[in-house]
Parts: C-alpha cells; sequence; structure tokens
C-alpha cells in the first residue's frame, strides 16, 4: 500500500488503517477456502493479496479474489450492493 | 491576450488568478508561483514584463528541472555555534548540510495541463481494471460518491468516463 493512501483517506495516520483480523487468513491461503464476511469496511491489507472473499452485499456473498492492485482499497468496494434496473414486460416474470 | 503554453491568459484579470486557466493549477499555486516570479498581487496580466513571461513559460514547461530556490535556512534554538578557530572550509561544509535539509519545493512536482490529465485517467484506469465500484460509475458516465441520480447528475454525465478529459 502507498503511504499517501492513508493520507488520503481522511483517517487520522496514528490509527493506521481500519481493518479486521480474520483468524482464519492462513487456512484460506493454503486451501484456497473463500472467507464469508460482512466486514464491508474492512482495508485490503498486502497480506490478504490471493485470498479469495465473500463479501456480503446486503442480500447475498459476492465473491472477490484480492490482487496486488486491490491493496488498500476496501473490501466492500468490490461487492456491488445496487443491481441495476432493467425493464421487464410482465409483473410474473 | 497573453499566450503562454497554449494557454490563454487574459489581459484584464490579476496574475494570479489568470493563472489558474492552466488544468492543474489552482489558487493556491497560482499565489506560490506569482511569489516565486515576484509578480505581485496587484499585478494584471497586461502589465507583466515579457522577461517575466518568458520566465514563466520556462517555469512550466518543466517544473521538475528548474532552478531551485536558494534557501538560508535558520539555525535552531538549540544550535551552538561552533568556536572561532574553526577552518572557514569546514563552515563551510556545514552551511551546505543545513541546505540541504530544506523542505521539498512544493512548486517542482506541480503537473499541468497534459500530465495532469493523465494522471486522472490513469487513476480511473485502475479503478476500472481493479473492478471496484468507483470505477463501474465512471464506466456507466454515472456519480460516483452517492449522489442523486433521478434528475441534475449533468456534471458526471457530461465528465465521468474511462477515458476521462476534464
Amino acid at each position: 500500500m502507498q503511504p499517501s493512501l492513508i493520507l488520503q483517506s481522511g483517517r487520522s495516520a496514528w490509527k493506521g488503517p481500519y481493518f479486521v483480523a480474520f483468524p482464519n487468513l492462513k487456512d484460506a491461503l493454503i486451501n484456497n477456502v473463500p472467507i464469508r464476511t460482512q466486514a464491508r469496511a474492512c482495508t485490503i491489507l498486502p497480506n490478504f493479496v490471493g485470498i479469495r472473499f465473500m463479501v456480503h452485499n446486503g442480500k447475498d456473498y459476492a465473491p472477490v479474489t484480492i490482487t496486488q492492485d486491490m491493496v488498500g482499497h476496501k473490501l466492500g468496494e468490490f461487492a456491488h450492493t445496487k443491481k441495476r434496473f432493467t425493464y421487464k414486460m410482465t409483473k410474473n416474470k | 491576450m497573453v499566450h503562454v503554453l497554449g494557454v490563454q491568459l487574459p489581459d484584464y484579470q490579476y496574475a494570479r488568478f489568470a493563472l489558474t486557466a492552466f488544468y492543474g493549477i489552482g489558487h493556491k499555486t497560482a499565489h506560490r508561483l506569482c511569489a516565486r516570479l515576484q509578480i505581485h498581487d496587484k499585478c494584471k496580466v497586461r502589465s507583466l514584463t515579457p522577461h517575466q513571461i518568458t520566465e514563466l513559460a520556462a517555469f512550466l514547461s518543466s517544473p521538475s528541472t528548474s532552478i531551485p530556490l536558494p534557501r538560508m535556512p535558520l539555525a535552531s534554538l538549540s544550535y551552538k555555534p561552533p568556536p572561532a578557530s574553526t577552518p572557514l572550509a569546514v563552515l563551510k561544509e556545514e552551511t551546505k548540510k543545513l541546505a540541504k535539509k530544506a523542505w521539498a519545493d512544493p512548486l517542482r512536482t506541480i503537473k499541468i495541463e497534459s500530465e495532469a490529465r493523465r494522471v486522472v485517467k490513469d487513476n480511473v484506469a485502475h479503478q476500472r481494471m481493479i473492478g471496484s465500484y468507483v470505477g463501474k460509475r465512471h464506466a456507466m458516465g454515472l456519480p460516483v460518491r452517492g449522489q442523486n441520480t433521478q434528475t441534475n447528475a449533468k456534471t458526471a454525465k457530461k465528465l465521468n468516463r474511462v477515458d476521462r478529459r476534464g
């Protein structure tokens, strides 16, 4: 993560990034098991790279695979909460 | 009308505000720039001397390679001067060391026009590439930060796209 990202986030630098300590992180990386989580506000740390997450979007869990470029972003940024409106001709479809 | 690096600066404006016509220069940077080039606050563009204009163009064409400001930092309160018997060469070395500590010049790192646009474009492309919400909204041409879209959202529709121009 670039050091400037912490400064840009608007959060005090002394607190560091907000993250959740997942207990099963190592296990997930070795066995390639996705981690189910509702912690959308959790910052993606460098040691999350390669792990699969199932991030809650309010209804169900969206799969997110962490890559190097995602470091510094939040988990919730990759699990979209809104569905695009599509018009259906009949109600009972 | 004065042309500097392809940007028109209107004659009747204060130099300090006219400089904001450059993409990537706001009031703060313009003020700094004027201070650097010794253009006073109430100086209008029409009264800039040709020398000042060439200096401005020279500075803005490559801010990173401009001549660094000579800085004479003040000694701190705890500074103890060396004894009078110190040779001159040692004293000179010490002043050099002090001068090196000088702060990073904010004007040397400014990016204007196409460079600044490229930074914006790169940031959007990064968001799009990693598939985040921000990138998705840019691709849809909609506001990124939760604004209403039922009405308005005109600026976002105009500007937000993956290869953003403005």
